[in-house]
């Protein structure tokens, strides 16, 4: 089984770059597509309409999403054992996390019309193809410039100039996926760490104060080194962070988890 | 070492139905211009990632592709810096918001190239000879009207980008001399492949390669006849660049010529 992560902007093109690699792919193997996305996102049951292959949804909700992704990559490879190729397309909202794992093959569709590749960091830098999306938009001479650039801050990166409108270029995508070894390792590993993101707003405060931080913090660390960290969702809620938010939030009780009440 | 391309060779692959194409072989030399024709969906992009790609038997329409009449290097296949086709479209718009001078610099800068004055006075020289309104060194490139874009593109693709092969993908719309940037292009040893259905730049090539299913189905050589008939609706755009720019200029305009001037 191969992994692949799509991740760029939205607006970049990930989508369409996902659907003509899909139409390519699906004759000779056996697909998977999820799709995650913040709050709302109809893309995977438009792929699963249009091509007819397995997709599924996941919205992250209160949960950093690419967070969120790297959690949910293990349930998702343990429940598709029987697929050749799994392609996830992050939420993209995050230069800095977008999670490619070593064992995976990243993607980064960037948008040519984007601004200088300079500032952007993981999401491009550790990427394994850059997909260089909306080409046509400009001159030849930018998109020399643009490649360029590119490779100063990804040096190792394969370039592909791909029109998400035509499907030109996503052959070239295709060749690399075929190319590139299946996941042969139960472990996965994060090419890169995510920031840490620890404080008092992580555990849904609001107040723009440094004290009330603080105890936000310290009442959601309490309530962190009682919950699983399993994500289990016995709780009714997608995970553990979701829940201690509304604990503190006053809209759950502690005892909702059956961790914590068999304590 | 790198190679220098004097002609690719394109051998025959198989169409969308697994069915061999029927022809020997095509080449094409620096300085050729050939124009990719058929349907939407026929199979071009594939044409042109072959090409892109040197194809040796391992893409899908199994063509092959040489370089000088031999197999190409590795080197030139895989290398990622480096990209053969060159492209210019038709909803192309320059969004560096700079002098044309400081552009161009820093397109020879990416190209690894040292800045060079009389390189840049040259691609405006020439730009300016396919564009009717001149273009100036430090006019602003977010300021130029879309004929001069395309003008100054076209001029710079010929003489700062290193592709050996330049594709032009539907340019007919734009106000440009379109005889004398093919003229440009291939000048400066350029392959140019064009895709376009415009008689103009379709009539002004050494070939049409025809394309319908996924396969090559034809190659056509274009005769004087298209030739002269190319360079009649050429000579009518002219025409109509010239009246625009008469009308630009507050002028009255109740006579037409008729005729178009021989082929010089």
């Amino acid at each position: 089984m191969k992994l692949v992560i799509f991740a760029g902007t939205p607006g970049s093109g990930k989508t369409s770059v996902v659907k003509y690699v899909i139409q390519e792919l699906k004759a000779d193997f056996k697909l998977f597509f999820a799709k995650f996305d913040c709050l709302k996102t109809e893309d995977d049951e438009f792929i699963a309409e249009r091509y007819a292959i397995p997709t599924i949804k996941k919205l992250a909700g209160e949960l950093c999403p690419d967070h969120y992704t790297a959690l949910e990559i293990p349930k998702i490879i343990k429940e598709n054992r029987d697929k050749d190729i799994i392609l996830l397309e992050t939420a993209g909202l995050c230069l800095r996390c977008s999670p490619y794992i070593k064992e995976g093959l990243g993607i980064n569709v960037l948008d040519v019309i984007s601004g200088n590749p300079d500032r952007y960091g993981p999401i491009l830098t550790e990427a394994d193809i850059v997909a260089i999306s909306k080409g046509d938009l400009i001159s030849q001479a930018e998109r020399e410039i643009f490649r360029t650039n590119v490779l100063k801050v990804n040096p190792e990166a394969k370039l592909a100039e791909v029109n998400g409108l035509t499907g030109e270029g996503v052959i070239d995508i295709v060749e690399f996926i075929k190319a590139f070894p299946e996941i042969k390792t139960e472990k996965l590993t994060l090419k890169h760490s995510m920031p840490s993101a620890i404080c008092g707003y992580c555990y849904g405060n609001k107040i723009i104060d440094e004290s009330a931080v603080r105890q936000r913090y310290l009442a959601g660390k309490e309530l962190k080194n009682l919950v699983p960290n399993l994500n289990c969702g016995k709780c009714g809620f997608k995970s553990c962070n979701e829940f201690i938010r509304a604990v503190l939030d006053k809209k759950a009780k502690k005892n909702q988890c059956p961790f914590i009440k068999n304590k | 070492m790198k190679t220098e391309i004097e002609k690719i060779t394109i051998l025959p692959g198989v169409n969308k139905f697994g069915e061999k194409e029927k022809f020997g072989k095509i080449d094409v030399k620096k300085g050729e211009i050939v124009a990719i024709v058929g349907p939407t969906g026929a199979g071009k992009s594939q044409f042109l990632y072959d090409i892109e790609k040197l194809a040796q038997g391992d893409s899908k329409s199994k063509r092959t592709i040489l370089v000088n009449d031999k197999t190409a290097d590795k080197e030139l296949r895989f290398d990622p810096k480096r990209k053969l086709i060159a492209s210019l479209a038709q909803s192309m718009n320059f969004l560096t918001d700079t002098s044309v001078k400081n552009f161009l610099t820093l397109h020879l800068k990416a190209r690894g190239k040292k800045f060079d004055s009389g390189l840049i006075e040259e691609v405006i020289k020439e730009a300016n000879e396919i564009t009717g309104e001149p273009i100036f060194s430090e006019t602003n490139l977010l300021n130029l009207s879309g004929g001069q874009s395309r003008a100054l593109m076209i001029s710079d693709v010929a003489n700062i980008s290193t592709s050996p092969i330049i594709l032009i993908d539907e340019i007919e719309n734009a106000g440009i001399n379109k005889e004398k940037a093919m003229q440009i292009l291939l000048e400066e040893g350029k392959i140019v492949l064009i895709v376009t259905h415009d008689p103009v730049l379709a009539f002004n090539t050494d070939k049409r390669i025809v394309i319908k299913n996924g396969g090559i189905v034809k190659i056509l050589k274009t005769t004087l006849k298209e030739k002269g008939i190319g360079h009649y609706f050429n000579w009518l755009g002219n025409y109509g660049l010239d009246i625009r720019e008469k009308i630009r200029n507050g002028e009255m305009i109740e006579k037409v010529k008729l005729f178009c001037e021989p082929i010089k």
